[in-house]
């Protein structure tokens, strides 16, 4: 994915401010990238929508607390990236997730032995599982990174994406009637 | 044989791996393989096409952020006026100053003028030196104070209120007369 998230100064100091139509210019900036991360992480598109959504309030409302330290994509990064974690633990907790690919969020059984590509391979994680693969394997972030947004263990993170891993093995290898 | 494990293979991906992981990978076919691919799955993941949302969500997030705005700003509108309404009120009223203590104070204004005027008096006897300009200012400060002194003999200013106020003013005023009287005075007279 190559998708430029060059903002220019004079935009950010007039977001800052206030001014709308910076405000507007951000969001324009990182629409896509925001969307693409809430997406590859959550399952539902309405979901991503709304992490969309969620990220540009807390921007519009936090945009004075940034310092201009490091990449600003990354500091909308973070908070992008928390919004969705923060609705797969709430559709956790609503649905009893255990984190558990085998059990809880995991691909139908009709899917398991189909030949899917790596797209629809990810679609077939569990929540968790996919977010951590993205999250590492893609946006770049270390697993100490992941468990303290995730609140979980650096032990988790690396596990999940281990089991991760091993399922997109066995859903990208096994042949169509497998 | 024992191989690596998916943990073992995502370590060595990412320059973690332990030293018997990396010997074996080196070594055994099937682990370079499994290595291999996952180069090869996480370069496939980052090469994904972006995905774009449906909608446009901008209007949303403006009209939140425009009746964000409103809020805050009435909120704000109300509490200006209601602070403004509250010093009005202390100002005027003094309602934190009892009766008393207005008393208390009016009449410790009172003795802090006589007091000065025992200390004109006692310097106006030691004959000092006063240069012109010092007698400009002595007389302006004189012909107020007898304006207040004026006020205050009416009828006019009968209000605990008011009479403190001029009294305050006298008392002011006094102070700078003996800064230029004896001070300033007594100074030339060396």
């Amino acid at each position: 994915m190559t998708i430029s998230l060059a903002v220019s100064d004079i935009l950010v100091a007039r977001a800052k401010s206030g001014d709308l139509d910076a405000l507007e210019g951000l969001y324009r900036a990182f629409e896509t990238p925001v969307y693409n991360l809430a997406r590859r992480i959550l399952r539902n598109a309405e979901d991503a929508e709304d992490v969309l959504q969620e990220t540009f309030l807390e921007v519009v409302k936090s945009i004075g607390t940034y310092r201009g330290d490091g990449h600003l994509w990354g500091w909308v990064r973070q908070i992008a990236a928390s919004k969705a974690l923060m609705k797969i633990r709430r559709e956790a907790v609503r649905a009893a997730d255990e984190f558990d690919e085998t059990t809880a969020g995991g691909a139908p059984a009709a899917a398991v032995g189909m030949n899917l590509d790596l797209e629809r391979a990810l679609e077939h994680l569990s929540d968790t599982g996919r977010a951590v693969v993205w999250m590492h394997d893609v946006e770049g972030y270390t697993h100490e990174e992941i468990a303290e947004m995730m609140g979980k263990t650096v032990s988790f993170s690396k596990s999940q994406l281990a089991r991760s891993h091993a399922r997109l093995r066995k859903l990208l290898a096994a042949g169509p009637e497998a | 044989m024992t191989h690596c494990t998916m943990d073992d293979l995502l370590a060595l991906r990412d320059n973690e791996g332990s030293a018997w992981a990396r010997r074996h990978a080196d070594g055994c076919e099937a682990c370079r393989k499994e290595l291999e691919a996952l180069y090869q799955r996480m370069a496939q993941l980052k090469a994904l096409p972006p995905r774009s949302p449906a909608r446009d969500r901008w209007p949303e997030i403006r009209t939140a952020v425009l009746a964000a705005r409103r809020r805050r700003n009435t909120r704000w509108a109300g509490w200006s006026m209601a602070a403004a309404a509250v010093l009005a009120g202390v100002m005027v009223f003094r309602p934190f100053a009892p009766p008393s203590a207005r008393a208390g104070e009016l009449a410790r204004a009172r003795a802090t003028s006589a007091q000065l005027e025992d200390r004109l008096r006692s310097s106006a006897s030691e004959g000092r030196v006063l240069t012109g300009r010092d007698a400009a200012v002595i007389a302006q400060l004189e012909d107020q104070i007898a304006a207040i002194d004026g006020q205050l003999g009416t009828r006019s200013v009968s209000g605990v209120d008011a009479q403190l106020q001029l009294w305050q003013q006298r008392v002011n005023l006094m102070n700078q007369l003996v800064q230029v009287r004896v001070v300033r005075a007594s100074y030339v007279g060396l």
